[in-house]
């Protein structure tokens, strides 16, 4: 009897760590986009200068789209990174902020204070970030010169990372 | 319907309007990923029961395990507007979510569709339930089958020891 209720423990039990052990190498927070490898949706969005930026007529340079706002943390933290990298690839790729869940005003305070970093595009349906499926703020996006989704980062980008990326489409 | 849920409608009537109102490359994007629509178009009530369903399939992006219909954050606000402009184009549920889920994923839809690892899900309820059933069973039988032995030597017992009397008498 005693080795029949050790073989179903056994069996109840083992699987359920080796579940458990499989589960622990991926975190639970990060979600997979579909859309890495394909064609990113396109957007015709309106820029906080008045600009109506086509994203499919930016094809031919690599576009780092980044969907933020002023209440995220991380998208503070990262905002001094973008600058600087939208410095150093001035001409060769473009950076694009499109507003998450943010008032127009509170974007334009923030930028005024901090500095600006790209186009900032107004989202106000959120037609874009559900076409991009974000999660969150910040997700951000990297677009290759033919129009494809070649990694998604979601919190605060790695510049040294995301350098290599555009370097290595240049 | 409360005062609460009206304002929840006129906020979704207001984004379908914009979202309606928005560029053709979304409807392009549409028409591109899902074909045709399968359904007529809806409208009134039928259109507002229909992204009732819908939504309440659909995962809020941003919550904790609510549905996009029980939500009231402007992601799902924007979603349910989306939705609705989707139905009312006459697309049926599937499509919405096909649509939804080529942005999100899979991750999208509250019940996963039963295939693959999702399985998983479907399957390991049901062999617990099972298991746990053959186990009471298990367990009710050997008991009855216990008490049985019990009371079998119990009369045994009471046999042999009316045969002990007899026989010292």
């Amino acid at each position: 009897m005693n080795r029949k209720v050790l073989f179903i423990g056994l069996a109840l039990v083992v699987p359920l760590l080796v579940f458990l052990a499989i589960s622990f190498n991926y975190d639970p927070r990060y979600i997979e986009s579909p859309l890495v490898g394909k064609e990113a949706p396109n957007f015709t969005l309106q820029s906080l200068d008045g600009e109506v930026v086509d994203l499919s007529a930016l094809r031919g340079s690599p576009v780092v789209i980044n969907f933020w706002a002023t209440w995220c943390q991380p998208c503070i933290y990262e905002h001094p990174y973008l600058i600087e990298l939208a410095k150093r690839y001035e001409g060769r790729a473009h950076f694009l902020g499109v507003i998450y869940q943010d008032e127009v005003a509170n974007i334009e305070r923030f930028l005024a204070q901090r500095g600006d970093w790209g186009k900032t595009l107004v989202d106000p349906a959120a037609e874009a970030a559900i076409a991009f499926g974000v999660y969150g703020a910040p997700e951000t996006f990297v677009v290759d010169p033919d129009g494809m989704i070649v990694r998604k980062i979601t919190s605060v980008i790695d510049p040294r990372s995301l350098s290599q990326l555009l370097n290595s489409m240049l | 319907m409360n005062r609460g849920r009206i304002g929840i409608w006129m906020i979704v009537l207001l984004l379908a309007s914009a979202v309606a109102g928005a560029q053709a490359d979304l409807d392009e994007r549409s028409l591109r990923l899902l074909g045709e629509p399968n359904g007529s178009p809806r409208s009134g009530a039928a259109l507002e029961r229909a992204t009732e369903e819908v939504t309440s399939l659909m995962r809020c992006p941003v919550c904790q395990g609510l549905s996009v219909f029980d939500s009231g954050t402007p992601s799902a606000l924007a979603m349910r507007a989306k939705a609705e402009v989707l139905l009312a184009a006459g697309y049926d549920e599937e499509q919405v979510l096909t649509y939804f889920e080529t942005s999100y994923g899979e991750f999208i839809r509250l019940a996963p569709k039963p295939r693959g690892f999702n399985l998983f899900v479907w399957v390991v309820p049901a062999v617990f339930l099972l298991l746990g059933g053959w186990l009471i069973l298990q367990r009710v039988r050997s008991k009855t089958a216990q008490e049985g032995a019990v009371e079998a030597d119990a009369e045994l017992e009471a046999y042999r020891e009316r045969v002990r009397r007899e026989v010292s008498e």
